[in-house]
């Protein structure tokens, strides 16, 4: 049974890494940019439900739940704000160019946050209520749930947008293939701040969710750029079934390290299964020569 | 000047306060001063180089604090912890590219950090070890205030003396040149990795010692010199300063060390100055301020060299160059399937085909950026088959691209120049030997230009004068008539043809049959990877396997 209950906790971290790392996997396909931000965006989508929470109207049977539009529309504005600052004018420099922009921009939010909140660790309110299910003696959390609902919807959703729709058409042609998808008559910069609003909206519902069960710190950004890279270096660089696999792996990995030994043992062993693959396999363990691509 | 500058600061606002912050303001001039090496000019962004640092400072911590010893025994334990694990991690982490280098260096850091937080027998754990003794010169305890800020920047002078003579001669261009184009650097004959992980391990010591420094001004080694904040640090000055620029290094540290004291109503987070100045820098002013300084004083022009032949290379008797069965398959796709050739000293061989024949794809294995499955390259003897790409090039073959690539920001005698950085004993030979190939092509006049700009006739006039600069023995051309006009075409003849007039055994691939099969004395047409036709260039267009597989296709 604690097998199973590690499982579902691992499933539940695994929903949300996925959502970093679908993210941020979506914004290198379609600019060949790596943003460095995108773990200080989740954290800034935890503290959005951080400062949200006194306004929530207790009426409401789930206030919680309001939370995720809000943010979500919220953390999309703040990608169109990051692309246009950080991507948009060095979108013809060398691509060193826009990973060091992209560190200044985690930067700025980091502190940002540590001058508004401060650096306790804080809670976001949780989705449905805080309270913990028991199914036939499985406890669990009613948070895990909703982290592995929400993650299940979004994921579903941003399937459904690029494959069925003309939108996800268009932006699939800019990921390919920019200079292609332009002669093609596709507003390519539109696509990339369309691009850059889903992933920083998925990172940011990401950390809302997280931000319930793990809290939240203005330096939390720091671990999550590493694993969201490390689930993406694992499933294969630009796949996006690959990235979520990969987010699902580690976290299982990092729950179940964690439970035997320790959290820094744990991660010490994410960060070294990170190095020997890209030294082994740097175009990751499922993936085909990405290397070149970026 | 700025140096006076510094000491006339020091000196009037000798505020104890004040001091100390131009004290660590020294310490991360260090800091960056050796990021620069690796990061500036080696092109590779390391975040490894707060675990550098942090490296150092615990070095100094644990021996001075725990161990009781002295500057003179921690200080160089400091650096050498630092370059045995960048040399370590060097070797194989280098060569990932961009950002996975990047990312992986942060990830080396993130595990030492992890390492010192959960060693507290070792390291104090999170709340470090108090009592680091300060610094002892020569049995002199230095002193807080102005002697400790004086030795801090001495140290900052000599790293800085040394870095920039570093940065000014052959290494510092060749390191230059890995970064701008590392796939040139290597057919020139620099050793890449060699040079970037030298590079690496340089700007780790400095790191250490930056560390070390650290330490003792603060008294007390904590995880905070582990933390990410000291990395932004560093970065933020090199980037703001000027990119590869030790003035640059210097020049940021000071200001951005002095920043907050400006911004004092951010109190903690005056990294949020940092995180704004680096952004505002990437993107307005890429070049940092030591690049704005240059906009506003521009430096005169050096004087031309004069120019002087370079000395032969030794030639081998017999065929230069000899291809034997030489394959290379592309996951299933047999790319070049068993091609053979030889290369006689003073003739030039056409290699033709239509695209995707595998013609680039045969210079590639031949020039070492691809290597073969099969098959032998023989050149005196030697079968240089599937070495790196500069043991080839030092062996006397040496090539030009199908995409002209050259350094935007050298101007063309530096970028002819870096042909001969690996032989000559100087920049200023090196040049002399540059400017004579350019003479020798016509196009001594563009000397003094910016390769940037330059339209494409010349571009690829300047690559051929940066590979005829090496004095190969045998000349690998890819395209060299691609987009030129029929005078420029003829003029190229001329030239090739007196290359070969001196011995050089040429291989060209060309499209233009108007262009090469008059220029030719033997051709060798391939298709899907195999030898189609191999003879005289007059045979090429009544061979009908040839006409069946190419010119068919309307050349």
């Amino acid at each position: 049974m604690i097998t199973l209950q590690l499982l579902v906790n691992g499933l539940a971290l695994g929903a949300a890494y996925a959502l970093v790392a679908l993210g941020f996997v979506l914004v290198l396909n379609a600019t060949a940019a790596v943003n460095f931000a995108q773990g200080d965006l989740v954290m800034a989508g935890g503290m959005l439900g951080v400062a949200l929470a006194p306004h929530l109207p207790d009426h409401l049977p789930l206030p919680g739940l309001l939370l995720l539009p809000v943010v979500l529309t919220l953390m999309a504005g703040l990608g169109l704000l990051l692309a246009a600052a950080a991507y948009l004018p060095l979108r013809r420099r060398p691509p060193v160019a826009v990973f060091i922009s992209t560190i200044a921009a985690g930067i700025i939010l980091q502190n940002g946050a540590s001058v508004l909140f401060g650096p306790e660790p804080r809670a976001a309110p949780p989705l449905l209520g805080g309270g913990t299910l028991d199914l036939g003696g499985l406890v669990v959390a009613e948070q895990s749930l909703a982290i592995i609902a929400v993650a299940a919807l979004l994921i579903a959703g941003q399937q459904w947008l690029f494959g069925r729709t003309q939108l996800g058409r268009r932006l699939r042609a800019t990921a390919q293939d920019p200079e292609m998808a332009r002669a093609c008559g596709v507003p390519v910069t539109a696509m990339i701040l369309i691009t850059f609003a889903l992933g920083t909206a998925f990172a940011g519902a990401a950390g809302l969710l997280l931000a319930n069960r793990y809290f939240v710190t203005p330096t939390a950004g720091g671990d999550l750029i590493l694993k969201a890279y490390i689930a993406v270096t694992i499933g294969g660089w630009g796949s996006v079934p690959g990235a979520v696999a990969g987010a699902l792996l580690i976290a299982l990995f990092e729950v179940g390290v964690s439970s035997v030994l320790s959290y820094p043992v744990a991660l010490g062993l994410l960060y070294a299964t990170l190095l020997v693959i890209l030294v082994a396999r740097p175009q990751g363990l499922f993936g085909e020569a990405a290397r070149r691509r970026a | 000047m700025m140096l006076a500058v510094l000491v006339a600061y020091a000196l009037l606002y000798a505020s104890p306060y004040g001091l100390r912050v131009l004290t660590v303001a020294g310490v991360y001039a260090l800091a960056a001063v050796g990021f620069q090496i690796v990061f500036g000019l080696g092109g590779a962004l390391s975040l490894a180089h707060g675990a550098f640092f942090g490296l150092g400072a615990y070095a100094t911590g644990i021996l001075g604090s725990q161990w009781g010893w002295g500057f003179a025994a921690t200080f160089p334990v400091s650096l050498l912890v630092p370059l045995l694990l960048a040399l370590l991690v060097g070797l194989p982490v280098l060569r990932l590219e961009s950002h996975y280098f990047a990312l992986a260096t942060l990830g080396i850091a993130q595990v030492v950090h992890l390492l010192a937080v959960n060693s507290p027998g070792l390291t104090g754990g999170a709340n470090g070890l108090p009592g680091v003794p300060g610094i002892v010169l020569f049995g002199w305890a230095v002193p807080r205030g102005l002697p400790l800020a004086a030795v801090v920047w001495g140290f900052v002078a000599l790293g800085g003396l040394l870095a920039w003579s570093l940065a000014r001669g052959r290494w510092g261009r060749a390191l230059t040149l890995v970064r701008d184009d590392p796939l040139a650097a290597g057919t020139l004959g620099l050793d890449v990795g060699g040079l970037r992980l030298a590079a690496f391990a340089l700007s780790a010591v400095y790191a250490g010692a930056a560390g070390a420094l650290a330490v003792h001004t603060q008294r007390v080694v904590s995880p905070e010199v582990l933390e990410f904040p000291v990395m932004v640090s560093v970065l933020t000055i090199a980037v703001v300063g000027g990119r590869g620029r030790v003035a640059g290094a210097i020049l940021g540290a000071v200001l951005l060390l002095h920043l907050p004291e400006w911004f004092r109503f951010l109190e903690r987070s005056y990294l949020i100055v940092y995180g704004v100045a680096l952004l505002a820098t990437i993107v307005l002013a890429p070049h940092g301020l030591t690049g704005l300084l240059d906009r506003l004083f521009p430096a005169r022009p050096a004087p031309l060299p004069m120019p002087a032949a370079p000395p032969d290379i030794a030639v081998p008797n017999g065929p230069l160059l000899r291809v034997e069965g030489l394959t290379k398959g592309f996951g299933g796709v047999r790319a070049v399937d068993g091609v053979s050739l030889t290369l006689e000293a003073g003739t030039i061989t056409g290699l033709i085909g239509p695209n995707g024949s595998g013609k680039t794809t045969l210079v590639n294995l031949i020039s070492g950026l691809e290597t073969p499955d099969g098959g032998r390259v023989l050149m005196g003897g030697a079968d240089l088959a599937g070495r790196r790409p500069d043991r080839i090039a030092r062996a006397g073959i040496a090539r030009t691209f199908q995409a002209v690539s050259l350094p935007d920001a050298a101007s063309v005698l530096a970028a002819v120049a870096a042909a001969r950085l690996e032989r000559d004993g100087s920049i200023a030979q090196a040049e002399a030997h540059a400017l004579w190939a350019l003479e020798r092509l016509g196009a001594a006049d563009l000397a003094a230009k910016p390769c940037a700009g330059l339209p494409a006739a010349l571009r690829r006039r300047v690559e051929l004068a940066r590979a005829l600069a090496r004095q190969p023995a045998v000349l690998l051309l890819d395209e060299p008539a691609a987009g030129l006009t029929d005078g420029e075409k003829a003029e190229l003849a001329g030239h090739l043809r007196a290359i070969a007039a001196t011995g050089t055994a040429l291989l060209v691939v060309e499209h233009d049959m108007g262009f090469l099969l008059p220029l030719a004395g033997h051709v060798l047409c391939l298709d899907q990877g195999r030898p189609l036709y191999a003879g005289p260039p007059e045979g090429v267009r009544s061979d009908p396997a040839v006409v069946a597989a190419y010119l068919g296709e309307g050349a």
